[in-house]
């Protein structure tokens, strides 16, 4: 498995999904050309682009504040909203014959964070140049990787499952309330687990008092 | 043995901080009883020192009278003289300057040969033109007076189609502009202010404030039925609470607002608010409060004083603050409390300014605080003075005086890098605009300083781009040519 992530192969297919995202995500999900552990070093890097964009970005065009700014948490964050939407997605289409397997849908959405990686660089790198008045070539860089991005996962969820672009559209918002569903469960299950460890701490508490 | 030199350096480690921090906690030991603070640019609570401080109180009996009480009004004469409407005991009181000493009382004039009195008044203010108005509230009217107590005129039972059949007259605060114009505030008057003509007749209302209706609103009373309409609250236009003039005839007015953004308005001679707002858009005092409990919620302005230069400072009835701001709606800073300590109110009423002074009536504890202005606060004072003025140049020392005392202080920042950019030090510019968060004028700066890297280093820039271009194409070409030689060997 960690073998992949030093494959040129694989990585050079990695860009090439992103000038050919229809023809790459069938090739992934039909001739195993793609690799997880390649998209989750592609989701990691988007989550430090992310932070250091957020970070570092031009006083101009940055409204953020540095302190506020926690590239550790965001990784965190990233990473579990990355997994909730994997696995969300996946029980959804596991129920409306998508042809994709968990594997296939993580690729899917990890190299669909390439375009916003690359942008969200330039982006920063350019906002130390800009003024005012040119900052709107920094948002229209920033726009463009995010609705590229948008798009190829969109046509990769769809490729990955062999979907139409309506039932596509129609599993991406269950996805959604799955994953609510998902965070409320678990949300719900942590409290009770709570509530049991408490219950169990008070009668240790009681024992020790009395012994 | 190893536990032992943890310990030993935690030690060490611990002296250390305790030694650092001991000489800064004896320099601030001047104990206030409130917090001095402004907001920053992210609207965090930004501690600083403190711009005035508490400077004695008077009483009636340290001016030399009896108490007052429940005292409502003050105000500063153009000559300097203080005049305090002592509602409770029916009179005007009138100090000196220094309201060490009552100049004179007015508790009644001669009115047709016969002795006419005062039923609460509530308002007071004294023109350009020296003369006295008395907001008369339980009599109905607003009387003009000499100083001295003469009687001029009395305005009252204003008469007009916009006003209700069964309107009832209670002026509460009033103001004069240069023209003799009358601004009354009245109770139970939601539509505005109530302005009369130096003849006395009523002209209309002024300053009218907008009910605000949400969508959300408007779609519950669509859903609602009549009965159930009648039954839900009236939008009323928010209250104006006190007034005050400034010497262009611009009309300062507080007022409540139950949403914390705008407690200020700052009306033209034809009644349209043409206040300015800062860089947050916000003019209602505390950012920030507690959401529950009796000092929750947004700051509730009581009254308003127009100082000098476009600065006015804000009473803050709910938690006895006083919050100052210039003309562009910046917060300048914020000071006073509720309380029972020296320096702190119970019930503030109304705020007035003399010379570098600030004066707040307390209604409950019958007295008039005094606070004076500390380096800090004059120093600010001042620089957006001479801002003010279109001065920047001569404010950058005192800017930068005030740096030192306060080394966050967004304002001076902004203005000191301002002062560079206009002496055409760029770099430092950029330096002082960006702690002072100001966006425009960063831009503006570093555009400059890009030029001037540019025009500077173009030479070097363009030969390092010929000889990159040159030598690629060299490379290029030696390629090809061996390319071609080795496609040639591998033909034979």
């Amino acid at each position: 498995m960690i073998k992949e992530l030093f494959s040129l192969d694989k990585w050079k297919y990695a860009f090439y999904t992103v000038s050919h995202p229809m023809d790459a995500y069938y090739e992934i999900r039909h001739r195993g050309r793609g690799s997880v552990p390649v998209a989750i070093v592609l989701v990691i890097l988007f989550s430090l682009s992310f932070s250091i964009n957020r970070m570092s970005a031009g006083f101009i065009v940055n409204d953020v504040d540095p302190l506020e700014v926690n590239a550790l948490t965001e990784l965190v964050a990233v990473l579990l909203l990355y997994l909730l939407l994997c696995v969300g997605n996946w029980s959804i289409t596991c129920l409306m014959e998508g042809e994709g397997r968990l594997k296939d849908i993580a690729i899917a959405i990890g190299y669909a964070l390439i375009p916003m990686i690359i942008c969200f660089n330039i982006g920063t790198i350019l906002s130390q140049f800009v003024s005012l008045e040119e900052g709107a070539f920094y948002w229209i860089i920033i726009a463009l990787g995010v609705a590229y991005g948008l798009i190829m996962m969109l046509m990769g969820i769809m490729v990955v499952h062999n979907y139409t672009l309506a039932k596509t559209l129609v599993t991406i918002l269950l996805t959604f309330i799955a994953v609510f569903i998902i965070i409320f469960v678990v949300l719900l299950f942590v409290n009770l687990i709570n509530q049991v460890y408490s219950f169990f701490y008070s009668i240790y508490q009681e024992l020790m008092y009395r012994a | 043995m190893r536990r032992q030199k943890r310990f030993v350096r935690f030690a060490a480690s611990l002296a250390a901080v305790i030694l650092a921090a001991s000489p800064c906690m004896s320099a601030g030991a001047k104990e206030l009883p409130y917090d001095t603070y402004t907001y920053d640019y992210r609207e965090n609570v930004m501690l600083t020192p403190a711009p005035y401080v508490p400077n004695g109180r008077i009483t009636g009996q340290t001016a030399g009278t009896t108490d007052f009480r429940e005292p409502q009004d003050l105000c500063v004469a153009p000559d300097g003289l203080v005049y305090v409407a002592d509602t409770g005991n029916n009179r005007i009181v009138v100090l000196s300057r220094d309201m060490k000493e009552t100049v004179r009382v007015i508790d009644s004039f001669k009115r047709d040969g016969a002795d006419d009195t005062f039923n609460a008044p509530y308002g007071v203010c004294v023109s350009e033109n020296e003369q006295l108005y008395v907001a008369d509230s339980n009599n109905k009217r607003v009387v003009v007076l000499t100083p001295e107590g003469e009687f001029v005129k009395i305005i009252d039972n204003p008469q007009s189609e916009v006003l209700e059949d069964d309107f009832d007259f209670v002026p509460l605060k009033v103001t004069v502009d240069y023209a003799d114009r009358v601004y009354v505030i009245a109770r139970n008057a939601f539509e505005g202010i109530l302005v009369f003509e130096n003849t006395g007749d009523f002209t209309g209302y002024f300053g009218t404030i907008k009910v605000k209706i949400t969508l959300w609103e408007k779609f519950w009373r669509r859903l609602a039925s009549k009965e159930e309409r009648s039954k839900q609250q009236l939008y009323i236009p928010t209250e104006f609470t006190g007034i005050d003039i400034d010497s262009d005839g611009f009309v300062y007015a507080s007022n409540l607002d139950s949403e914390g953004i705008q407690g200020i308005r700052r009306l033209n001679p034809s009644g349209e608010d043409v206040i300015q707002k800062g860089e947050n858009g916000n003019l209602g005092g505390d950012l920030w409060g507690s959401t529950y409990g009796t000092y929750s919620g947004p700051s509730e302005f009581t009254d308003v004083v127009y100082r000098d230069k476009g600065i006015y400072s804000l009473l803050d009835r709910k938690r006895g603050r006083i919050f100052t701001y210039d003309k562009e709606g910046n917060l300048l800073y914020v000071f006073g409390g509720l309380g029972s300590q020296e320096g702190t109110f119970n019930t503030p009423v109304a705020i007035e300014a003399v010379d570098d002074q600030i004066i707040v009536l307390d209604a409950y504890h019958n007295a008039i605080l005094r606070f004076s202005a500390t380096e800090y606060g004059s120093l600010i004072n001042e620089a957006v003075g001479l801002r003010y003025d279109g001065d920047e140049k001569q404010a950058i020392g005192i800017w930068e005086q005030v740096l030192k005392l306060n080394e966050n202080n967004e304002l001076a920042n902004s203005g000191i890098g301002k002062a560079y950019l206009t002496a055409g030090d760029n770099a430092k510019a950029m330096k002082y605009l960006k702690l002072g968060m100001n966006r425009k004028y960063y831009s503006i700066a570093w555009q400059r300083y890009r030029n001037e890297l540019l025009t500077q280093s173009i030479g070097t820039v363009l030969t390092v781009v010929v000889v990159i271009a040159v030598l690629l194409f060299v490379i290029s070409q030696l390629r090809h040519r061996k390319g071609k030689g080795k496609r040639k060997e591998g033909l034979l």
